[in-house]
């Protein structure tokens, strides 16, 4: 798995790319914690990620809960399909807010 | 005429009396019929002394009578018993010591009952004992000297003493003689009951077959015992037992045990049953509180299943593929001592491992530093031996036992579920530890098979994503804090479905524990058995056997049959 945070205007876009599985998943989870505790809009660019697991959504879910509670945004952003068809099974696709596109979610 | 020379004439009696010595004691070396060689000693001496009567009495050790065992005279009194310290020959021997009487009408102690049978009148007499190191054997005695005045002489009584303590060596050595031939019989009959207990273990199959067995006994005969029998449909029974005790007593059970067990196998298949009914016959007939330990089962090839029961005995080793161990344990008490005794039977599936039967006299062998070799360490020999085939490996392990010390009989045998796997070659099976860093190639390997089975595109990732969330939960769950284990992934085709069976060996989870979240609440985790049970059309947990770590099987179909 690879990552990288980026600045784009008040946003801060982290870039998941790679397999997000339970091997990966802890670093996954530090990065994501790490960019909402700035306490400023959230992105995560999911457009590299074939594949996912339960514990890489699990940390997804924990930011999302903080970013949440502290009244920040959050957002998935460009979800690759296979990425996404495990958030459609786990019905998380209603609880995320989920843009095709990085300049949408802007 | 000139009278004899007196020391000419003694050195002639000696002459003779050495002669005589010589020829007794090779007589004596030399015999195997006691009887005929006292005979002929008694004889001899007799008429060196120049007596009317001699008589050889022997002691008879239970009773410490003497009795007469060869005479010399007119009328024999073989046979004439003397109560304990009775007569001149009771005397000497009780007190080990020669007799000399000059007139037995003097002497108190004379016992006319030899007269009365001999219808000799006694006058004089000479007794000495015959003794071999502490042990008084008997005496012999003279009657009524024929030559001079009718009295023994000091040199008479010498004599005797000298002929009598030859015939004593002569007597105990046909005595060793005889007891070593016994000996010999009995080593005899020991080994044709061995022979007879041989031809009650079964012969050894044309290999490979997967049940093999060995019974090296600690003496000639065996406590242990071992069969296999054929069913029908291709399944196989067997049993290893080991009765209480050692020697000809445990032997005979053990004759007994086996014979009804293979009497019993051919109507009874089930192992549990087979082994009440086993029990309620050697109960009602065993004697000195003598009892049986027995595991007994039966094999199907074709499912690999191990059904077993245990009465009382070594827990069976499961050897997995993996080369993990789970032990089976007794779970009832040894047949033979309680009258009605239910026997739980264990179904257990081999998947391609082994099942390893033992008699105590292998985890019981001693190690230098005086430890038992224990389970741990057949477990140990089974692990050294994995790749070699059934018998060869029963083999190894009964040899390399076998140069430990030994202190009962060493039986074993094992039940090899592999050639079943390799005839029925499944679409894959993988083993690997049970940690995260495996799951990427575990995924990789997944999605291959399931493209050769018929998955594509989003079904193959579903497959895939099952397997790895199923990983996952063993990682974290099953395993946890308790580090690491391995994992058994086995994939195949089942008609028109998909079947993933993945082991662990953790401590048993309760099934009803693991249940998918309520996706309400958003909690991070307990998603991943909610992901499996969306991918899969089926997913359950198989109730392992006692010991034997967690079994999941997930079946889907497959896409377009």
């Amino acid at each position: 798995m690879e990552h990288e945070t980026q600045e784009r205007g008040d946003a801060l876009v982290v870039i998941l790319a790679g397999e997000v599985d339970l091997e990966h998943s802890p670093t996954a989870r530090e990065v994501l914690l790490a960019a909402v505790s700035h306490k400023r809009k959230v992105l995560v660019d999911l457009a590299g990620v074939e594949y996912i697991d339960s514990s890489g959504v699990a940390s997804l879910v924990e930011a999302y809960k903080i970013a949440k509670n502290q009244g920040q945004g959050f957002a998935l952003v460009a979800v690759n399909p296979a990425a996404l068809r495990v958030l459609r099974l786990a019905r998380l696709d209603r609880v995320f807010s989920i843009f095709d596109k990085l300049e949408e979610a802007l | 005429m000139e009278s004899p020379d007196p020391s000419a004439q003694a050195s002639e009696d000696y002459r003779e009396a050495f002669e005589l010595l010589a020829k007794m004691t090779q007589s004596f070396a030399t015999a195997m019929d006691v009887k005929t060689t006292l005979d002929a000693a008694l004889a001899s001496m007799t008429e060196l002394l120049e007596a009317d009567e001699g008589s050889l009495w022997l002691v008879e050790p239970e009773s410490g009578e003497v009795v007469c065992a060869a005479s010399v005279g007119l009328h024999p009194i073989d046979g004439l018993r003397l109560p304990p310290g009775q007569g001149i020959v009771g005397r000497s021997v009780r007190e080990c010591a020669c007799q000399k009487v000059l007139d037995v009408a003097e002497d108190p102690h004379f016992s006319s009952l030899a007269d009365e049978r001999s219808g000799v009148v006694t006058r004089s007499l000479i007794c000495s004992p015959m003794a071999f190191g502490d042990e008084v054997l008997g005496a012999v005695e003279m009657v009524n000297k024929r030559s001079g005045d009718g009295c023994f002489s000091e040199r008479d009584a010498h004599l005797l003493k000298v002929l009598a303590y030859s015939a004593g060596l002569g007597i105990a050595n046909t005595r060793l003689a005889s007891a070593k031939a016994e000996n010999e019989r009995v080593r005899h009959e020991m080994e044709l009951a061995a022979e007879i207990q041989r031809g009650l273990l079964p012969e050894a199959r044309p290999s490979p077959f997967p049940v093999y067995g060995i019974n090296i006994p600690a003496r000639t005969v065996s406590g242990d015992f071992f069969d296999i029998e054929l069913l029908e449909r291709g399944r196989i029974a067997f049993c290893l037992g080991d009765v209480s005790g050692k020697g000809m007593n445990a032997a005979l059970l053990m004759a007994k045990t086996a014979s009804l067990y293979r009497c019993l196998v051919k109507s009874i298949e089930k192992p549990g049953e087979l082994l009440e009914q086993l029990n309620a016959e050697i109960f009602e007939t065993s004697t000195r509180g003598m009892f049986v330990t027995m595991a007994a089962g039966v094999y199907d090839p074709a499912t690999g299943i191990a059904s077993i029961a245990n009465a009382g005995h070594e827990p069976p080793l499961h050897a997995t593929v993996c080369g993990q161990f789970a032990t089976i344990a007794a779970e009832a008490p040894p047949l033979g001592i309680l009258e009605d005794c239910d026997f739980l039977q264990v179904d257990l599936p081999l998947e391609g491992g082994s099942l390893i039967l033992c008699s105590d006299g292998v985890t019981e062998a001693l190690l230098d530093d005086g430890s038992y070799l224990g389970s741990d360490g057949l477990q140990n020999l089974a692990r050294r031996f994995s790749d070699l085939p059934l018998a060869e490996r029963i083999e190894a392990i009964a040899r390399e036992t076998g140069k430990l010390r030994l202190r009962d009989d060493l039986t074993l045998l094992g039940v090899s579920d592999a050639e079943r796997l390799i005839e029925s070659d499944p679409a894959m099976r993988l083993c690997f530890p049970a940690s995260a860093d495996q799951l990427s190639a575990v995924r990789k390997a997944v999605g291959e098979c399931a493209g050769a089975i018929g998955f594509a595109g989003e079904a193959a990732c579903d497959v895939v994503a099952a397997v790895d969330e199923a990983c996952q939960n063993i990682i974290r769950h099953a395993y946890g804090e308790e580090g690491m284990g391995e994992i058994e992934l086995e994939i195949d085709r089942d008609g028109d479905h998909l079947v993933i069976l993945l082991r662990d060996f953790a401590p048993p989870i309760d099934p009803s524990r693991v249940k998918p979240r309520e996706l309400s609440d958003l909690r991070p985790g307990g998603l991943g058995t909610f992901l499996m049970k969306e991918l899969m059309d089926s997913v359950e947990f198989i109730e392992p056997a006692p010991g034997c770590g967690n079994l999941l099987r997930m079946t889907k179909r497959i896409p377009g049959e």
